[in-house]
């Protein structure tokens, strides 16, 4: 556990000195979106109103697994290329499954910071046009904002270690781009129902789930997913690439 | 009881969609004395790095044990890799730290107190002479500097056993006499120390016990005082000579000339062929060789008579040169 912890400490030390480029890596995208569909559309009542409402927290929800996926995908590039920096950490006491799962609580926490300053920005930004129905509920917000985050850092973990280092930039475009367009981020599961039995492949798709966990957290007031098909999803995610991603961490890792 | 045993270890590494399997370890045998200075000496790809891969857990081993301090390695227990610190080939400094606070955060992976890792993290840095670049990021050092950081990282942890991968290769002939001096001294204080290496001059001066090693396989394993006996003769006469015809049966006959071998000479394009006589030094021998030589109708390129090295060890086992 020591170890665990120190580990940790050092990813947050560096995490905090490169704290800069980071957030602009992972919010500008979301804030420019916000900005666009949230404030410049509505004002120009191209978009109904409510679309906002529906939007905010599906972006919450993206920022944090664009912020996960990239706070594991980033030194683990760094690892598995080359230099093989990751060499010390495995020989510590802790071993190479320790690793991998302190690798996820890190990218978790990357997750959750930038989460957490998103959605001030973001209501911020959107303040300027009535008509939001945003009240964050806290004790719910911050554990499933935990949740969210070790699921999108998990997936992280499985989709860097599955991918050579040199394809890692594909991987926005052809695993992360979709998933974010089906992910029912920007229209809520209840709405959903109007495409009958298709809308349950939806459920393949991790994001929906934590678009969902943050719609119920942040606007509880619009319609969302029942909290036990809710947790269910966002749990058996997070084994499933807590397992998966750990795994191929050890196969890449150890020869 | 030995520190290290590695009994029979066989490594192949599974082969790719293209690329077939690769036995790099074909079933490795020794053991390491607690306080001992053992190296393992081989040119690229006989299975050095492999070997200590299995050792420290980075690389899984196919078949055979690995026992140290009597504890299974690859079961990877917490207790006995403590014991156990790692210099490897490809420097591996920890890039987004410093070089003062990789030695700390070292000492914070393996459990040390705080004041205890800031006291040792000082004291190594000045005994490895890289206390001036305390602050400085790893990348800003030189290939030397980083092999002594990577020690005194390795040393933080108060390890029994150093596994050292290459640790002079690519230092220049004043910073590799800097890292044997360090060796030297860990060594005196008790520290076991396994190194390879493909330097026979530092396999000689180093290491008191050695295992010469190709194609995964160690061909001998002893002294080097004892393996340089082995060699038949005193004293080892080298001819560099282009001839119309073998000139062997003729040399070999002399009085004298205990043996004699063809040696490899890798690709430098001329046609001398280099012999190898092991000779008992008598008087006249030199001039029966020459007339020999000039009997046959050879041309004589170069002459070299000398100690046997353990050099000529090496090639007395594969018939190969090692080029450095
Ligand atoms: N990860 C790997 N996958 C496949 N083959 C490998 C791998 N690592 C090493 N090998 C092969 O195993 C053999 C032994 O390699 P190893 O690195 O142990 O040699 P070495 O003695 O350390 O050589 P060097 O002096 O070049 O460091 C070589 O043929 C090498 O190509
Ligand atoms: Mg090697």
């Amino acid at each position: 556990m020591t170890v665990f912890l120190a580990l940790l400490q050092r990813d947050v030390l560096v995490a905090r000195r490169n704290a800069g480029p980071l957030l602009v890596a992972t919010l500008t995208q979301p804030i420019l979106v916000v900005l666009v569909f949230g404030n410049l559309l509505p004002r120009m009542q191209l978009v109904a109103d409510e679309f906002r409402t529906v939007m905010l927290p599906g972006l919450m929800a993206i920022t944090m697994m664009m912020a996960g996926v990239q706070g594991v995908l980033m030194p683990l590039v760094q690892d598995l290329s080359g230099g093989r920096e990751v060499d010390e950490r495995i020989l510590t006491p802790i071993g190479v499954r320790g690793v991998a799962l302190e690798r996820i609580v890190a990218g978790a926490l990357h997750a959750a910071v930038a989460g957490l300053i998103a959605l001030p920005a973001m209501m911020l930004l959107m303040h300027q046009v009535s008509g939001m129905e945003v009240h964050p509920a806290w004790p719910a917000l911050l554990p499933l904002a935990a949740l969210c985050g070790l699921l999108s850092a998990a997936f992280g973990l499985t989709l860097g270690t599955h991918v050579q280092p040199r394809f890692s930039g594909l991987l926005f475009a052809v695993v992360l781009g979709p998933m974010m367009l089906f992910g029912c981020a920007y229209y809520p599961w209840a709405a959903l129902a109007a495409l009958g039995p298709v809308r349950y492949l939806f459920l393949l798709n991790p994001l929906t789930f934590m678009s969902e966990a943050m719609r119920l957290a942040v606007t509880p007031n619009v319609p969302h997913m029942p909290l036990g098909l809710l947790l269910g999803g966002l749990l058996g995610f997070l084994a499933l690439f807590t397992i998966l991603g750990a795994r191929s961490f050890e196969r890449r890792t150890i020869l | 009881m030995s520190l290290l045993v590695v009994d029979n270890l066989v490594k192949t590494y599974p082969g790719g969609r293209k690329s077939p399997p690769v036995e790099a370890v074909r079933g490795i045998s020794f053991a390491v004395e607690k306080g001992e200075l053992f190296g393992l000496l081989g040119p690229n790809g006989a299975g050095k790095s492999t070997t200590i891969g299995c050792i420290n857990t980075l690389v899984r081993p196919t078949a055979g044990r690995i026992l140290v301090d009597g504890v299974d390695i690859t079961r990877a227990p917490p207790e006995a890799k403590r014991r156990i610190a790692v210099v490897p080939q490809t420097r591996n400094l920890d890039s987004d730290l410093t070089v003062r606070e990789i030695l700390t955060y070292h000492g914070r992976y393996f459990g040390l107190p705080a004041a205890e890792r800031e006291a040792r993290a000082d004291r190594l840095l000045e005994e490895l002479k890289v206390a001036d670049k305390a602050r400085a990021k790893p990348k800003t050092l030189s290939g030397g500097q980083q092999q002594r950081v990577m020690i005194a990282r390795a040393l933080m942890h108060d390890p029994q056993l150093v596994l050292l991968d290459e640790p002079t290769t690519g230092l220049d002939p004043q910073a590799r006499r800097l890292l044997w001096d360090i060796l030297r001294g860990l060594h005196q204080r008790g520290l076991t120390l396994i190194l390879t290496t493909h330097y026979m001059e530092e396999a000689d001066r180093l290491c008191q016990r050695l295992a010469i090693v190709d194609h995964g396989r160690i061909l001998t394993l002893d002294t080097p005082a004892a393996l340089k006996k082995t060699l038949p003769g005193a004293q080892v006469l080298d001819l560099w000579v282009r001839a119309p015809r073998p000139l062997a049966p003729q040399l070999r006959a002399i009085p004298g000339v205990q043996n004699l071998e063809h040696v490899e000479v890798e690709g430098d394009g001329d046609e001398h062929e280099r012999l190898r006589l092991f000779v008992d030094p008598k008087d006249g021998l030199l001039d029966r060789v020459l007339h020999a030589v000039r009997e046959g109708g050879a041309d004589l390129h170069h002459v070299n008579l000398a100690q046997p090295s353990l050099e000529d060890v090496y090639i007395h086992l594969t018939g190969k040169e090692l080029r450095e």
